[in-house]
């Protein structure tokens, strides 16, 4: 158990992709609250996918990617927030489109250039294992930034989620708080997507989200279960592509291992949810006392 | 244009064939993608024939099977997940969403040749289409349409009033697997053309262009159709100038359509809102 669990970890490279896991893990896990109380499932997948082309101009004119991230994510946010307002056009429909658009141009852009397939793989991919110190630095500022954000406008958001009409009503601008919750999803794709990939940030944004509502209805205890559930999903997702890599002879990429650790960790919850929901949809007569009289 | 020069090569006649007949049924059946609120499942659904996609390289059998079997367990599990009730659709789809891209990614990198492939399935490599493809989009592409043909009324019934078309008789259910199954087939046929990501984009940009001009279901899945060919003959144009990745120039073509349509629409109603009639 020993080495199975703390042994990947003396090397540094491991360290270090694990530090970038859990405070991706607590960032997304938080986020991830908000996205499945407000139904983002689809805009975090169209930012991981809008964000693609300003990536690929920073890349092609040789500035920062992080820089060329964080523009077309937040230009992204902004787009996605005006497009759902457009009265005629289906919100999905304008998503659709805004992501098929972004991305295409971003490919369009990357193939002008000769390392066209091993660019877009690692971007699509990520490459965890080669993280450096300032890239986990630019990933914790980010993090304290939108917690900070999060901190600060919870109860308007929830407010928002739950009841958009009173929100409305109360003189809340919806529109400014939903631009709000767009901007941090942005940011969270922006802080992950060069690190770990577009396929791990799609799913850090979802899955803790859904596993916790699965385990409570509460915001607090969900916010909670959702950093926990990916932090423990990244931990154990590194150690076993590490395990399966050096001893096995398995090369699992440990980015979509973490994701298929996730991913696991919903069906099993999901699948204990089931058994105790029944459990207590029996009859008071057919269960043991101690559970009767609880 | 350098397209027109190139039209002796075979390579770029059978790109434009296929951009043509991909361009037109993803168009076509977009249209229903929009009436039934689905772009993001088509989403969804493209990500998830990746896996399938690599496994049948892994194994050496058709690209198409793999896809199309790995559309169905997708399916299969957004349904079981959203009958849970404590998770709507939404959620549902970006979990099954997630679970099944890094399955196909975890496959190939277990692979040792890792990359290889990869940018081919995701953004589609229409410059290797060969006969057989063709003949295969000809055939899905044609048994997509007779369902179309064939179904058209009960799927506008139960698409905009589901009560209504039940208390008429129809299964509800098997209109919407119906439906999922024509778009599931769409996916798998366009992944040569433009990639499992970018199935997305010609299912919905230009079934979307073509509702701006108008309300007729029938009309604007011909006029779709239309677009969508249209873009797929730009988009190889557009990659033979400037030489950039085929998929995604038909991906960018389609958006420019949209773009052109709707600054049509807006131009034309400026009078009205200005107050001059």
């Amino acid at each position: 158990m020993f080495r199975l669990l703390v042994e990947p970890f003396r090397d540094a490279y491991m360290q270090r992709a694990l530090v970038e896991i859990v405070v991706l893990s607590a960032l997304a896990g938080v986020v991830s609250v908000y996205v499945l109380l407000r139904r983002l499932a689809f805009v975090g997948d169209a930012l991981t996918h809008t964000i693609f082309p300003g990536i690929a101009v920073a890349f092609v004119a040789g500035q920062s990617l992080f820089v060329g991230a964080l523009v077309a994510g937040l230009l992204s946010a902004l787009l996605l927030t005006a497009a759902t307002r457009i009265r005629g056009i289906d919100h999905d429909a304008a998503l659709g489109v805004l992501v098929g658009a972004f991305f295409s141009l971003g490919v369009v852009i990357v193939s002008t250039q000769s390392s066209y397939t091993a660019d877009l793989t690692a971007l699509l991919f990520g490459r965890i294992l080669t993280v450096d110190t300032a890239e986990i630095v630019e990933t914790t500022g980010i993090a304290v930034g939108v917690l900070v954000v999060l901190g600060l406008t919870h109860k308007e958001l929830v407010l928002r989620a739950f009841d958009p009409v009173t929100a409305e009503a109360m003189g809340y601008r919806t529109l400014l708080l939903d631009l709000v919750v767009n901007g941090l999803v942005a940011l969270v794709v922006v802080a992950g997507v060069r690190a770990v990939g577009t396929v791990l940030v799609i799913a850090l944004l979802v899955v803790p989200g859904a596993i916790a509502r699965l385990v409570s209805e509460r915001i607090g205890p969900m916010i909670v279960v959702a950093v926990g559930a990916a932090g423990l999903c990244g931990y154990l997702g590194l150690a076993a592509s590490y395990e399966a890599s050096l001893n096995h002879g398995v090369r699992l990429g440990s980015g979509s291992t973490v994701v298929v650790a996730l991913t696991l960790a919903f069906v099993l919850t999901a699948a204990l949810a089931t058994l105790v929901r029944r459990w207590r949809r029996r009859p008071a007569a057919s269960r043991p006392a101690i559970a009767a009289s609880a | 244009m350098r397209v027109l020069d190139q039209l002796s090569s075979p390579l770029i006649r059978r790109a434009l064939l296929e951009a043509v007949l991909v361009g037109a049924l993803c168009g076509a059946v977009g249209v229903h993608v929009l009436l039934r609120r689905l772009p993001f499942f088509t989403l969804a659904l493209s990500h998830a024939t990746f896996p399938g996609v690599v496994l049948a390289g892994i194994l050496g059998v058709s690209v198409y099977l793999g896809g199309a079997v790995a559309a169905l367990g997708l399916v299969l599990a957004v349904a079981t997940i959203g009958s849970t009730r404590r998770l709507e659709a939404s959620t549902a789809t970006g979990v099954a969403l997630a679970g099944a891209f890094a399955l196909g990614v975890l496959l190939q990198s277990a692979q040792s040749s890792a990359t290889r492939n990869l940018a081919g399935f995701l953004v589609g490599d229409i410059l290797t289409v060969n006969a057989g493809d063709l003949a295969m989009t000809a055939l899905f592409g044609l048994v997509v349409v007779v369902a179309l043909a064939a179904f058209h009324k009960e799927l506008v019934l139960s698409a905009f009033d589901a009560i209504g078309a039940r208390a008429a008789g129809y299964s509800a259910s098997r209109l919407d697997v119906l439906v999922l199954a024509i778009v599931a087939l769409t996916v798998v046929t366009s992944i040569r053309a433009v990639g499992t990501i970018l199935s997305v984009a010609l299912l919905v940009t230009p079934a979307l262009a073509a509702r701006q001009w108008t309300t007729s279901i029938g009309r604007m899945m011909v006029l779709g159709a239309a677009f969508g060919a249209v873009a797929g003959v730009a988009g190889i144009a557009a990659s033979a100038q400037w030489d950039v990745a085929g998929g995604s120039a038909i991906a960018l073509a389609a958006s420019g359509l949209l773009a052109v349509t709707v600054a049509i629409q807006q131009a034309r109603s400026l009078p009205r809102r200005l107050g001059f009639t």
